[in-house]
């Protein structure tokens, strides 16, 4: 919307002589967003109007599975206090994968932008192809690996490094999942803020008198923090809402991720669709702030 | 490391190679650039120039051969650790920095206490002062070609590079800036190596011009001595233009060789002849010749060819520009300044005689 206005504003400001061209470009530029917006609305909008009225829903007293139009902020209540640990865990596993995500990423992309030369090529394909197969089978894969007799957990018991004896239902299968299924998420928009960046640029900060590692803090990574945080954004919202790698990679209660707790909700529990309702308006609602939060400290021009 | 970026004194490249792969883009140059002088290395693209001073930068290290700055050897040293800054064809202005940050930059790292101050003083220098809080995507293009002058001048480095600066600049943002430079040069008195693949820009900055032609030099001098006296055909034609033809020296004639070619006898001065006997191509610059419509007649027997046809007259305004094919010596370009009041009426197809003052003519090697 901010885009219309700016394109109808700038046109007509400079131009005031030329009327009937701006209007009948503003008129291409609605017709061209019209089915986008229609898009949004039938499928965006009109199912969150709906998802937020089943929220304030409420039980009808005899008759399970049966609710009534309300105005009750009680579920959001009984979604906080039922499912505290849940939303602490969700923000704290996908804050962990993320940071993984980005060490992994960051070297990664790093590589593939200014050393991979002829194999840059083979590089995204490596990053890509996992898409090819199906998420749920990927983790179901993840599953198998860092099973008790899979060679991981074996050598870890072998040495007496692993102290419960399992990988799989533990936060860290769990985290682990999220930070593979998430990793391509991360390293296509750094790679692609390092791969825009004129290498002249880097050269530069060492013709300035800055030695490798200063020239990486002072020019490198400043100039690809755009892509750090588009990265960031695009791992931690949906690690977030995640709850396959809870389901398939933890245990049956003490690793569960409000997705899960949702999912419960809807599917599992009579009555709980508007506590599903009430705990999914939580969750956007916790994870707008703390992206608006983040943007505010670390955005960029570009993105706000 | 201390030691390197103390060094002081004249560039000097001793037989300095640099070999890729798949070709050799410098090979075995030499040059002294004396301390305080503007420097311009000219060439076509390819021919090395931007390596050679990519290699003084330290963003390349030679194949072999030495750098130094007076007795300080500068090979293999890192391009942090060198008296030596960059201004770069692109400006390379970092992008998240401000204006006076990126100026600071270089003074910052090296732990100048005063760096903003020593910022605001280069950027008042290249009189940019006002736009010290902007990001450099709010500048226009001449605006950040200054910045990047400034960022690479306030660390007062012995030797300044510029790799083609004014290359994206409009032409008379060009000027201005020649201009400029030419005055912040003299008025820091550092030592600037300009690289660049316009002749006209080396000639009017440069106190000593390189011209270089795969990965060697032609020819180094005054411009007004290279451009006077080409010694090679590829100088004769890259600095200017020139109406070359090859001949033979098979006499001399008191101060003269007397040069034959296919239809002609010609006169030239020992002193301008590239070589005393055999082959040698003989040369006049477009503006040193004269157009006639008759024979100029045995008085010019040694400095004039003709007849030839006229094939195309361009008026410029200030001057009038020829083209004669002559036989057997190829077309020449006669540029004649409209200084009389009754102009040779001629046309594309007219017979005509090219002659100049016999001073002017040079031999290069062929």
């Amino acid at each position: 919307m901010s885009a219309l206005a700016h394109i109808g504003g700038s046109t007509s400001g400079s131009a005031p002589a030329a009327q009937p061209t701006p209007t009948k470009r503003g008129k291409v530029a609605y017709l061209l967003l019209l089915p986008g917006v229609l898009w949004l609305i039938v499928f965006f909008v009109v199912p969150l109007v709906q998802l937020f009225t089943v929220s304030l829903q409420s039980k009808f007293p005899g008759y399970p599975g049966y609710y009534y139009r309300d105005v009750n902020f009680g579920n959001y209540l009984t979604a906080v206090v039922d499912y505290w640990p849940h939303f602490a865990r969700s923000l704290l596993y996908a804050g962990l994968a993320t940071l993984l995500a980005f060490i992994l990423a960051y070297p990664l992309a790093y590589a593939m932008a200014f050393k991979a030369g002829k194999w840059r090529g083979v590089m995204m394909i490596c990053v890509i192809a996992p898409f090819f197969t199906s998420f749920i089978l990927r983790t179901i894969a993840w599953r198998q690996i860092l099973s008790d007799d899979g060679w991981i957990a074996s050598a870890l018991n072998a040495l007496h490094l692993l102290p419960g004896g399992h990988i799989t239902e533990t936060w860290v299968a769990v985290v682990a999942g999220l930070t593979y299924n998430f990793l391509p998420f991360m390293v296509l928009p750094i790679y692609a803020s390092l791969e825009r960046a004129d290498p002249k640029i880097i050269e530069a900060g060492g013709d300035l008198y800055a030695n490798g590692l200063t020239t990486f803090r002072t020019v490198t990574l400043p100039m690809s923090m755009p892509g750090v945080l588009a990265g960031t954004l695009l791992t931690f919202i949906p690690a977030a809402g995640d709850y396959v790698n809870a389901e398939l990679l933890g245990s049956d209660i003490s690793t569960k991720m409000v997705g899960n707790g949702i999912e419960s909700q809807f599917f599992r529990v009579v009555d709980g669709y508007p506590t599903a309702a009430a705990l999914s308006f939580t969750l956007m609602a916790a994870i707008l702030a703390l992206v608006f939060l983040y943007v505010r400290k670390y955005g960029t021009e570009e993105l706000l | 490391m201390a030691g390197f970026r103390e060094a002081q004194g004249d560039l000097v490249l001793e037989n300095v190679t640099k070999s890729f792969t798949t070709f050799t883009a410098v090979d075995d140059l030499s040059l002294t650039v004396p301390r305080g002088s503007f420097f311009a290395l000219l060439g076509p693209s390819g021919c090395g120039k931007t390596t050679t001073l990519r290699m003084v930068a330290g963003l390349e290290q030679p194949t072999s051969g030495t750098i130094r700055i007076g007795n300080t050897d500068l090979t293999g040293s890192r391009p942090y650790e060198r008296p030596v800054n960059t201004v770069f064809q692109s400006y390379a202005l970092f992008p998240h920095l401000s204006v006076r940050d990126n100026v600071a930059f270089g003074p910052k790292r090296r732990g100048v206490k005063d760096a903003l101050a020593q910022a605001d003083a280069t950027l008042s220098l290249v009189q940019l002062t006002h736009l010290a809080g902007r990001k450099p995507t709010q500048l226009s293009g001449g605006q950040q070609q200054r910045v990047a002058v400034a960022r690479a001048l306030v660390n007062h480095p012995e030797v300044l590079l510029l790799d083609e600066p004014l290359g994206a600049l409009d032409l008379k943002l060009r000027r201005e800036m020649q201009v400029e430079l030419k005055r912040i040069q003299t008025e820091v008195g550092l030592t600037f190596v300009h690289v660049t693949h316009d002749q006209e820009e080396a000639m009017t900055m440069a106190d000593t011009v390189a011209v270089m032609n795969l990965g060697k030099i032609e020819q180094m001098g005054a411009p007004d001595v290279l451009y006077d006296l080409p010694r090679t055909k590829f100088v004769a034609n890259f600095l200017g233009q020139s109406n070359l033809m090859s001949g033979h020296v098979d006499d001399t004639d008191g101060d003269n060789v007397v040069v034959s070619t296919a239809q002609h006898k010609l006169r030239l001065r020992k002193s301008r002849a590239a070589a005393g006997s055999g082959d040698i191509a003989f040369g006049v610059r477009p503006e040193k010749t004269r157009i006639h419509n008759a024979d100029p007649g045995p008085a010019a027997a040694g400095n004039s060819i003709g007849p030839g046809t006229l094939v195309d007259v361009s008026f410029t305004g200030v001057a009038t520009q020829y083209l004669v094919d002559v036989p057997e010596a190829g077309r020449w370009a006669v540029y004649e300044q409209n200084l009389d009041l009754e102009r040779i009426d001629s046309r594309p197809g007219d017979t005509v005689w090219i002659s100049w003052d016999p001073g002017h003519a040079f031999g290069v090697r062929p």
